[in-house]
């Protein structure tokens, strides 16, 4: 709760997140506040520009571009989540298990992520959508299978690194069960920086999933998507040389804020005990001695709240 | 030249790894004295490691898939008596641990197999459509090492000021955009308005360069602009950083002009993470060549890639996303040893990953 209202105090966070809970209305409500049916097509008014009846234009089959592009974010949105939710789930657990499994498991797990890195999004997409068929839910798990990687290391870092703290060392030390210290000490850092990490992700995944209904993966043409709209629009580009604005345009908003809600999350809850720690630590390290103290007492307090 | 400078640095890190590294304690005289050695032989032992296992994800997906040759070649017309045969024509009765030794053991001759619909050798279609895909973007690396490179410096020098916060704004609206929409732009502008550069088609390289650039350039661009903008990020946050440092602001006190600070002394620190950058958009480049291939309507490897998923015909898939998977990894070697070359810090981490 402390989160939310620090990030609202933040103008750009504030922006960000009015546009998402917009972009979020239009994912829920956008098919039934269209004006228009988005499969409808007035084939007597085909590829027009703006006016009274079609506020966006109408398309190459004289469909109305406003209710395609509001009936369309709840699969392009909807399907960048689901991939994220994927690449958490491979990925979190996974990270935090390296942190404490043996050297070798933990080499292994180090290299499959290595490998998942370098597949391309669109070619491994590509190839899914071969062998598995073509479909939404292959779409997103070729996404999801690809973006867990980012999750294994975020995830894995801040474990490894909380993990050589003197508390949660004392912890394991009084007896506390793994699994007690990874619920009380562990995940209440990890869960900040997956956060910011999921806003991150999802940003990405919209731009994949939108590249890939480009290419004609994911989402079968008549459905309206973002992505789609875009591809439909390039053979157009003539006649219509506006038309990839207002997707595009939607897009950007949605990408960027989530890409300024990551870092204003990320200022809010990871910027702060560090700069707490520097001005602390000057004035602890010569009277309290050991020099690590001052750090752990900041990052305690931060758990703690 | 920094190799010289390696053996004097090193024990001291082998003594105190940041990183428990499992296998330091082993080993530790070994390491401190062929530290340059035990690097390249882990890279090694990482970059085949990597590659078995992109082989086995792609076999995987070939494995867990439900087309056949039949199906492929005949359609709905395929008997079951035809599907078993072609099964056995194609090896496909055998078991699937066979099947992957004998599929890795004959790609790693160049062999990917035959195609179930053409019955064409996989490489040779593919050899036909790499070269478009790898002087695309190759092409784009340059422009995006360019653009952003020139870009991430012009930022530094002006840090705070107009140009600074210019390339901060167009890099952050880029990073929204996927890279197609900003091809799309790029064709409205310079194909349909302007009219000076063809809005898609291909001419072979080594048929005509100046027709292959006029070709390429436009899906290049497009392809460059959102990993020059990573460049361009990474590059101006650690030259700012750089220039603070007292070295950069002690060459300057002895009188080394400023240019010469800044790519002799401030530029050769600030690359290495940038490196990181560009190996890491190697993946990016290569997929996104994918995506402006299709878009300028290139005859590279994702319509192959894409012609093939659309029939079911599983080999030239799997074969597109194996050489896709090799090509990714060898350009990140490249980026590695550059990385590793130009800064000593970098090599030893390599030792501890």
């Amino acid at each position: 709760m402390t989160t939310l209202r620090n990030l609202w105090a933040v103008p750009t966070a504030r922006f960000a997140l009015v546009v998402l809970a917009a972009v979020a209305l239009l994912a829920l409500f956008g098919e039934a506040l269209a004006p228009h049916d988005p499969l409808r097509q007035y084939t007597d008014r085909v590829l027009e520009g703006p006016s009274a009846d079609h506020l966006l234009g109408t398309d190459y089959v004289g469909r109305d571009v406003l209710s395609r592009l509001m009936t369309g974010t709840r699969l392009s949105v909807v399907g960048a989540a689901e991939a994220v939710l994927i690449g958490g789930a491979l990925g979190i657990p996974t990270g935090l298990a390296s942190a404490w499994l043996g050297p070798r498991l933990e080499w292994l797990t180090l290299r499959v992520s290595d490998t998942l890195v370098i597949l391309p999004f669109t070619v491994f997409a590509i190839a899914v959508a071969g062998t598995l068929g073509n479909g939404l839910q292959q779409a997103m798990f070729a996404i999801g299978v690809l973006i867990s990687p980012i999750f294994f290391r975020v995830t894995r870092a801040v474990a490894l690194g909380l993990r050589r703290q003197q508390y949660v060392e004392a912890a394991e030390l009084m007896g506390a069960s793994q699994w007690w210290t990874l619920r009380k000490h562990i995940w209440s850092k990890v869960l900040p920086n997956v956060a910011v990490t999921a806003a991150q992700a999802t940003g990405a995944a919209l731009l994949v999933v939108a590249s890939l209904s480009f290419l004609g993966l994911g989402v079968s043409p008549p459905a309206p998507t973002w992505g789609g709209m875009l591809a439909s629009d390039l053979d157009y580009l003539a006649q219509q040389p506006w038309a990839p604005v207002y997707p595009g345009l939607l897009m950007m908003a949605t990408v960027g804020s989530l890409n300024l809600l990551a870092d204003a999350v990320r200022e809010a809850t990871g910027d702060a005990p560090r700069r707490r720690r520097k001005r602390r630590s000057p004035s602890a390290s010569p009277s309290a001695g050991p020099s690590a103290a001052a750090p752990v007492n900041a990052r305690k307090e931060n758990a703690d709240a | 030249m920094s190799l010289a400078v390696a053996p004097e640095t090193e024990p001291e890190v082998a003594a105190a790894p940041p990183v428990p590294a499992p296998d330091a304690a082993a080993t530790p005289r070994r390491r401190r004295a062929v530290p340059l050695l035990r690097s390249l032989v882990s890279t090694l032992v990482i970059t085949v490691t990597v590659l078995l296992l992109a082989s086995v994800v792609t076999f995987a997906l070939g494995a867990v898939s439900d087309s056949n040759p039949a199906a492929a070649a005949l359609g709905e017309t395929a008997t079951q008596a035809d599907i078993d045969r072609l099964d056995a024509e194609f090896g496909l009765d055998r078991p699937l641990v066979v099947q992957y030794l004998s599929w890795v053991g004959h790609a790693v001759q160049g062999d990917l197999g035959r195609s179930w619909f053409t019955t064409i050798p996989v490489t040779d279609s593919i050899k036909q459509a790499l070269p478009v895909d790898l002087s695309i973007a190759a092409l784009a690396l340059l422009l995006a090492i360019l653009v952003g490179g020139s870009a991430g410096i012009g930022a530094a020098l002006s840090n705070g000021g107009f140009f600074d916060r210019l390339v901060t704004l167009v890099c952050s609206v880029l990073a929204t955009l996927p890279p197609f929409v900003i091809g799309m732009a790029l064709i409205v502008v310079f194909s349909v308005k302007l009219q000076v550069l063809p809005s898609g088609g291909y001419v072979p390289i080594e048929q005509d360069p100046l027709e292959w650039l006029r070709f390429a350039i436009l899906p290049s661009l497009a392809l460059s602009l959102d990993v020059a903008a990573s460049i361009a990020r990474q590059l101006r946050t650690s030259m700012v950083a750089s220039l603070r440092e007292n070295y950069a602001v002690g060459a300057e006190m002895r009188g080394y002009g400023r240019s010469r600070v800044l790519f002799g002394h401030v530029l050769r620190n600030a690359a290495g993470p940038t490196l990181a950058v560009i190996g890491l958009a190697i993946p990016l480049i290569v997929g996104g060549a994918v995506i402006t291939e299709k878009l300028f309507g290139l005859p590279g490897v994702a319509q192959l890639a894409l012609q093939s998923a659309e029939r079911g015909d599983v080999p030239v898939v799997l074969g597109t996303l194996l050489t896709t998977a090799v090509v990714v990894v060898l350009a990140s070697l490249v980026v590695n040893v550059l990385q590793t070359a130009l800064n000593p810090v970098a090599r030893r981490e390599g030792a501890h990953r």
